[in-house]
């Protein structure tokens, strides 16, 4: 097993009187395709907040890219590339794709510091990684859902990160532009032999694409190969007993699997 | 038209509103960007409560027109930060409780004093020699600190958190931008009044915002309309013998409406829909 880029140790995450996710230990090698699951308000997102320095343990520790998350500075962080949940982007914001990405080039530049040709160069080959390049003079409010996507995770590519958090890339979206998100994300795994953390609610769409699994009820569920963790047993215990294994080994709702 | 450029007030009316108007709406691009134009209105009227403040103390006036805004704004940025309450709400407070402070302050000073009313209500023709070195300064100032910062400013504007994620230093500059929103409201108090100021800062970005999808164009638009409106409201104002800091305003709503009604965004939308 490779060296950690991201190490929980007994690590617990919340405000005082609240805890959001805890007692979590895991360890994840560079290069890793990670799906997270598990229901809403599971800490999920506090996971990814954690792993971007953004919020301290208050027991156990954290570290991200062999340093401390609460000592992550803007060089750090700008390692990790981010596409945080879709947000409802106004429409009418002045941006065209290229300066959208471009400002993934900005944590790393530093302060004072104008972007170059090169930074230039480098939103550009991150907007063709995600097929985007032709609309690059286009108002990002222009494009659909998917093609928004596609452009954020262009800008968090155009960071060059080591790390890509991805907090339910395909929510919202329908269900060819979902399909077409994962298989890009999937695909620039393989490429970029990028570390990448991936929450979701989707779990069949990600089942065969990631290498491992982990399951999060507040605590650390279970982590492992998704076949692994996909089991009636595990899914019943924090789903409840709604969640359904089908034969073809989609999981649905089960109230769908007898109406249907 | 032209011999009016040989008074000495003339020039030194046109150099102040050229510079508040450029000030105002390059500062305006972040504000309507990044929400806060509740934010300014009411640091512009605490601004107000400092400067009657200095009259009662015999201070000068913007100096407590500075500490008075500053501190607003500053307040301001933290109730947003820590979420404690909502936005509108404690800028409604702090927004009344200031003006409250300047009657007060107002109603404690035993003789009328038209200076404190010119900056409620704008007299840039009559701003001094002195004045104009300290807003030519102060826009500098400003102005210098937006172009060395511009790519940080955007990005928050657009995305705070996404920005801090990207390691930018994002909450930092957030402080630093509300500080730049009361600075520019102290430069634009003499010019045009506590009352006015916010419109200056609002509008002619608002308008920049109705006609481009780029941010550098809304940028470059918003500053022609706002030097074009400010310098052409003390042309007007003088012509016709109009109070200088409505007609500026005025002006620029009207340019502004102009903008929806051909906004090349909306005909787009109305296209397409």
């Amino acid at each position: 097993m490779t060296h950690p880029i991201i190490r929980f140790d007994h690590a617990t995450f919340g405000f005082p009187g609240t805890v959001a996710l805890e007692d979590i230990s895991l360890s994840i090698p560079e290069s890793e395709f990670v799906g997270v699951i598990g229901p809403n308000g599971s800490g999920k997102t506090t996971l990814c907040r954690a792993v971007l320095g953004l919020m301290a343990p208050i027991r156990g520790t954290l570290r991200v890219l062999d340093c401390a998350c609460e000592e992550l500075r803007c060089h750090h962080r700008a390692l990790i590339g981010y596409l945080p949940q879709k947000g409802m982007l106004d429409r009418n914001f002045p941006v065209t794709v290229l300066e959208a990405v471009m400002m993934g080039r900005y944590g790393a530049l530093g302060l004072f510091r104008r972007p170059s040709g090169k930074d230039r160069d480098i939103a550009r080959q991150a907007l063709t990684q995600v097929g985007m390049d032709h609309h690059r003079d286009s108002a990002l409010g222009a494009l659909s859902g998917g093609q928004q996507q596609r452009v954020f995770i262009a800008r968090a590519l155009a960071q060059q990160p080591r790390i890509l958090l991805l907090d339910e890339p395909t929510t919202g979206l329908d269900l060819t532009a979902q399909h077409s998100v994962v298989e890009l994300i999937q695909q620039l795994h393989q490429e970029l032999k990028l570390t990448i953390l991936m929450i979701t609610h989707d779990i069949n769409m990600i089942r065969s694409r990631v290498d491992r699994l982990v399951l999060l009820k507040t605590k650390l569920f279970a982590a492992g190969p998704p076949q692994d963790v996909l089991k009636p047993e595990i899914l019943s215990q924090v789903y409840g007993k709604e969640l359904v294994i089908t034969d073809k080994d989609f999981i649905i709702v089960e109230d769908y699997h007898h109406h249907h | 038209m032209l011999e009016l450029l040989a008074y000495d007030f003339m020039q030194r009316s046109l150099l102040a509103a050229a510079l508040v108007g450029s000030v105002c709406s390059v500062i305006g691009v972040f504000v309507v960007l990044r929400g806060l134009a509740f934010a300014g209105a009411g640091t512009a009227h605490a601004a107000f409560a400092g400067v009657t403040l200095a009259y009662l103390l015999g201070l000068p006036p913007l100096s407590l027109a500075i500490v008075f805004g500053l501190a607003t704004v500053w307040i301001t940025g933290w109730v947003e930060e820590k979420g404690r309450m909502k936005l509108d709400v404690s800028i409604g407070i702090l927004y009344t409780a200031t003006m409250a402070l300047a009657i007060l302050f107002l109603g404690l000073m035993k003789t009328y004093n038209p200076e404190v009313y010119g900056y409620l209500f704008g007299s840039v023709l009559s701003v001094t020699t002195e004045e104009l070195l300290t807003i030519g300064g102060l826009s500098i100032a400003v102005l210098g600190t937006i172009l060395l910062l511009s790519k940080e400013l955007y990005f928050i504007a657009f995305d705070q958190e996404m920005a801090a994620a990207s390691g930018v230093p994002a909450r930092q500059i957030f402080y630093l931008l509300l500080t730049l929103v009361a600075l520019t409201v102290v430069i634009a108090l003499k010019t045009v009044g506590a009352i006015l100021v916010f419109a200056m800062i609002l509008i002619p970005a608002s308008t920049a915002y109705q006609l481009t999808h780029s941010l550098t164009q809304m940028t470059l638009y918003s500053m022609l309309i706002g030097i074009f409106c400010a310098v052409t409201g003390v042309l007007l104002s003088y012509a016709f013998d109009l109070p200088s800091g409505p007609s500026i305003v005025l002006l620029a709503t009207s340019l502004f409406f102009l903008a929806v009604c051909c906004s090349p965004k909306r005909l787009h939308r109305i296209q397409t829909e």
